[in-house]
């Protein structure tokens, strides 16, 4: 996929809140889509529940893109369900997930001169 | 857990809303998440929670995911489109035409029959014709309207044209007389001012009387024209025909009932005159078929001496109001109608079999896709966005069309009133415009569609898939030939009434001649003993202008251009036995006008200038005595006329432009005053008339630059006019017949063209066992034959049906006879057969040697 090669990993900034969170759990390693969501659940503290349709949603465009993809090695069968699909990070979806923090990142420092940090942060 | 087989049910149903593809990929893991949700969902309360966040999930995920897989689907198909321009180009314009000339007409048959109308109740309102309510003075009319059992209220109205100004530079323009009450029976009240009260009208004749009766309510646009829409109008005072009236109302914009008027002012009542029309409210309660009931008993009350005969040239009737303005043409829309969903039908289906041919020529690719994991849903979804991206580009280019058949409609067949415009920016008409291409689209789309799901189960290039898709291909050609025949029957129907108004002898010669209109209503030259001096100087002038070969008057041009009069007349002093028309002329009328005298002779310019007591008839008048020299010497009328010339008759056709009625019985009478309203000069000149019409305007108009000077038209324009609205539908019916005969032939050829690619192997074979290419070739012409034979004899059975139908809507037509049926067939097959036999060329070239090492 051209994304993968040519593309620059900027072009697909800024990255939806799912996707960026989907790239936050997978970095850690790979999950089915139900395990995604209770941790990004939990990660924001209830505040992103993201649905199963915007969750797949995400996921089939993130694999389109290259940014992520299936895997093929199973856990353990005792505690697999067969019909359950595991996803992990590509190398390209590891940049991009770095790109976009950069991006945050250099977003915060710009708000923390301009505006100042809270006391209570 | 409650109802949790109801919730999954319901789920699974939901994922159908999702696109195929991603529907194929990851409904089952959706069921798998929302089956573990409803495990950890205990309680009602916590199933509501779930169900909400769910349908907000949908909202955002479903339209996104859809946009995506259509953009892919549009894409593929903007690829493929571009692989076979041609075939998509066709593909498109006969749809274009299709849904467009469909969309155009139906806006006619929308302004005309589904618009609701600018009136209070407008369903309720019923026009009477060939009804003279009682009208000699004004009391008696509103005596009469009063007691009516049936009637909730009637008025009276008479339309005509006068010189409007009167000081200065006039115009002339459409205006009416109306009882008091003509507002309050429609139900329109007057934008600014008042409209007639009770006492406004009058006992009089001609513009009225002074006081009272001297006012007015102005259309909208003439209030813009006059005033520039300053409401300080009211109190100005306008003149029509030189007498003033003030004005004390403005109709609201778009009002114009009666057809095109500018300005109402209350009637004057006089005996004897038959001028006014009748317009009526219906009482509660009271149903159409009551009222016409009552209105018959009505009129045979109020005229009990009237014959069989009369009742039937001339019957009372009570009608809708929207049916009278829709008028005659009402039926020719609606067979204008049917014949442009017939040909939508044949491009649907014409569309359909295209697209059936490529989908079989994909089954490749499809296949391959089929096996690579696209399910029948995920294919037929992009056949289905193929087709829908079909219709709607087409209906694109249709909306152009559509204008076009708008304005060449209002063209043919101006809308009656101004309510009643023909537009495109209707809601029905819009709604229609987009249901149709979207019928369209799943109509022809349907077929691939299924093709597609036959391909998933067959291998590919299974020839029983391919034999199916032929038979389809087949069954839809003849369908496309059914219609086909049945529209060209139909079209030589319509033409054959056509043809025969074509064919009339008009009893004059339109070429070199001119004609213009002055009135000189409310001039200096007004009055009987002051007008022969006018129309004399003016002939004089126009007489002696280079290239005119002679020069006249009438009141009444041929083709009901300028009106007419007429009825039973006295002949030798007994009363008269059928109706005739009276034309009143000025001497070298018939010379002027190329008429051929049968017998006798014209009139004289002493005859006409002493008034004498003389007629010229025509044949068919003439009739009633024998040969035309017999009717010679024989009087006419009450006060009797001697006849001294027969003429061939003129095309002075009825006020319903009835081609029928184009030759009713003529009495030409001397006058020197042709024109009580308004007058007509008519000139025959050396070469073109066009060249010469505005010397001859200018030369009578410079008699007197007061008397308003119109119409100058040539003699032809006046008969283009006049025939413009037939030809338009014999013109509609035919193109139509001959698309519809373009697209069946192309479907023939395409079906055909299609089997000789698809069997171009076993062709090959079959040739190298011996059998010839003319052989191979005249089989396939048989086979394309018997289906065009497959195809016509339903067409036959329905084209009986429609003569019958057509018959009974247009009247001159004629149903089809054998020979038509016979030739329209023949015709169809031998094109083609020619069609064939160019499709099955590539077989001639065959190489057999190829052929067998693919094999």
């Amino acid at each position: 996929m051209s994304s993968k090669d040519g593309t620059s990993t900027t072009n697909l900034a800024p990255l939806s809140p799912a996707v960026f969170h989907i790239l936050l759990s997978l970095g850690e390693g790979e999950r089915h889509g139900y395990a995604l969501k209770r941790e990004i659940s939990l990660r924001t503290g209830g505040r992103l529940k993201i649905g199963p349709g915007v969750l797949y949603g995400s996921i089939n465009k993130m694999l389109e893109l290259g940014l992520i993809e299936e895997s093929d090695d199973r856990p353990d069968p005792h505690l697999d369900d067969e019909r359950r699909r595991y996803y992990r990070i590509t190398a390209y979806g590891r940049k991009v997930a770095q790109s976009e923090a950069a991006r945050m990142r250099d977003l915060v420092k710009l708000a923390a001169v301009r505006f100042g940090v809270p006391r209570h942060a | 857990m409650p109802d949790q087989p109801f919730s999954l049910r319901l789920y699974r149903w939901v994922l159908n809303l999702y696109p195929a593809t991603f529907r194929d990929n990851y409904a089952g893991l959706l069921e798998r998440e929302f089956r573990d949700e409803l495990q950890e969902s205990s309680g009602t309360a916590a199933l509501c929670r779930l169900w909400i966040r769910l349908i907000a999930d949908l909202a955002i995920s479903v339209p996104g995911q859809l946009a995506r897989e259509v953009g892919q689907d549009t894409r593929h198909t903007v690829r493929l489109w571009s692989l076979r321009p041609w075939h998509t180009a066709f593909a498109i314009l006969a749809l274009a035409i299709g849904i467009g000339a469909s969309t155009g007409v139906f806006s006619v048959v929308n302004a005309l029959l589904l618009r609701s109308l600018p009136f209070q109740d407008p369903e309720r309102l019923a026009y009477l014709s060939n009804f003279f309510a009682p009208h000699d003075s004004v009391t008696q009319f509103h005596e009469w309207r009063q007691q009516s059992s049936y009637l909730a209220d009637t008025a009276l109205f008479e339309p005509f044209d006068v010189n409007l100004g009167g000081s200065g530079e006039s115009r002339r323009a459409h205006i009416v007389q109306v009882s008091s009450n003509f507002f309050s029976v429609l139900g329109t009240q007057p934008l600014l001012g008042r409209g007639f009260t009770p006492g406004d009208d009058v006992d009089g004749t001609g513009v009225g009387t002074a006081g009272r009766n001297a006012v007015a309510v102005i259309g909208y646009g003439l209030w813009q024209a006059l005033f520039g829409g300053d409401p300080k109008a009211l109190g100005a005072a306008v003149r029509i025909d030189g007498t003033p009236l003030t004005v004390v109302g403005i109709a609201p914009p778009g009002f114009d009932y009666p057809g095109k008027t500018v300005l109402w002012k209350p009637g004057a009542f006089s005996r004897g005159n038959n001028g006014w029309e009748v317009v009526a409210r219906l009482k509660p309660g009271i149903t159409w078929p009551q009222a016409r009931q009552a209105f018959a008993a009505e009129a045979d009350r109020l005229w009990p001496d009237r014959t069989p005969l009369q009742k039937i040239q001339s019957p009372s009737r009570l009608t809708e109001l929207r049916d009278q303005l829709a008028g005659p043409t009402k039926n020719a829309w609606l067979v204008l109608l049917a014949s442009v969903g017939l040909i939508l039908l044949i491009a649907c289906t014409n569309v359909g079999n295209l697209l059936l041919a490529r989908t079989a020529d994909r089954a490749a690719e499809l296949s391959i896709r089929s096996a690579l994991g696209a399910s029948r849903a995920r294919l037929s979804q992009q056949l289905l966005t193929e087709c829908v991206l079909l219709a709607l580009a087409a209906s694109l280019v249709g909306v152009f069309v559509a204008l076009w058949t708008t304005s060449i409609a209002a063209k043919v067949q101006p809308a009656p009133i101004a309510s009643q415009a023909y537009s495109i920016l209707d809601s029905r008409v819009l709604g229609f415009a987009i249901a149709i291409p979207v019928l369209c689209g799943l109509v022809f789309g349907a077929l691939p569609s299924l093709f597609a799901g036959r391909v998933h189960m067959f291998e590919a290039r299974g020839s029983s898939s391919n034999r199916a898709s032929r038979l389809i291909g087949e069954a839809l050609v003849a369908a496309q030939v059914m219609l086909a025949v049945i529209l060209l029957t139909s079209s030589l129907s319509v033409g054959h009434a056509f043809l025969q108004m074509m064919r009339i002898n008009r009893g004059f010669v339109p070429r070199g001649l001119m004609t213009v209109n002055v009135s000189l209503q409310g001039t200096a030259h007004q009055g009987a003993g002051r007008s022969l001096a006018y129309f004399e100087e003016a002939l004089a002038r126009v007489r002696r202008l280079p290239g005119v070969q002679s020069a006249s008057a009438t009141e009444f041009l041929p083709l009901y251009a300028t009106g007419g009069i007429g009825g039973v007349f006295a002949v030798d002093g007994k009363p008269g036995r059928a109706s005739s028309a009276v034309i009143p002329v000025f001497s070298d009328y018939f010379q002027t006008m190329g008429g051929r005298i049968v017998a006798g002779r014209e009139f004289t310019a002493a005859e006409v200038k002493g008034n004498a007591r003389v007629v010229v008839v025509n044949e068919r008048f003439a009739e009633q005595f024998g040969s035309p020299a017999d009717a010679l010497g024989h009087q006419v009328f009450r006060e009797p006329r001697k006849i001294i010339g027969v003429v061939n008759g003129m095309d002075y056709r009825n006020e319903r432009n009835d081609p029928l009625d184009a030759n009713p019985r003529q009495v030409f009478i001397p006058s020197t005053t042709p024109g009580g309203f308004f007058s007509t000069f008519v000139a025959r000149v050396d070469g073109r008339a066009e060249d010469r019409l505005a010397m001859i305007r200018d030369a009578i108009k410079s008699v007197d630059p007061q008397v308003p000077v119109f119409g100058a038209k040539t003699m032809e324009q006046r008969l283009d006019d006049a025939l413009a609205r037939p030809q338009f539908y014999r013109t509609a019916v035919s193109c139509f017949a001959g698309f519809a005969l373009l697209l069946a032939i192309i479907g023939v050829y395409g079906v055909v063209s299609y089997t000789v690619a698809q069997r171009s192997h076993e062709m090959g074979v079959r040739m190298a066992l011996g059998t010839t290419a003319a052989g191979l070739r005249v089989r396939l012409l048989r086979r394309g034959l018997l289906t065009i034979v497959a195809g016509a004899v339903p067409g036959v059975a329905g084209a009986v049906l429609c003569g019958k139908f057509l018959e009974s809507l247009v009247e001159g037509a004629k149903p089809a006879n054998t020979a038509s049926y016979t030739g329209t067939i023949l015709s169809i097959a031998l094109i083609a057969a020619a069609g064939i036999w160019v499709a099955t060329r590539p077989l001639a070239r065959l190489d057999i040697m190829e052929v067998l090492r693919t094999e």
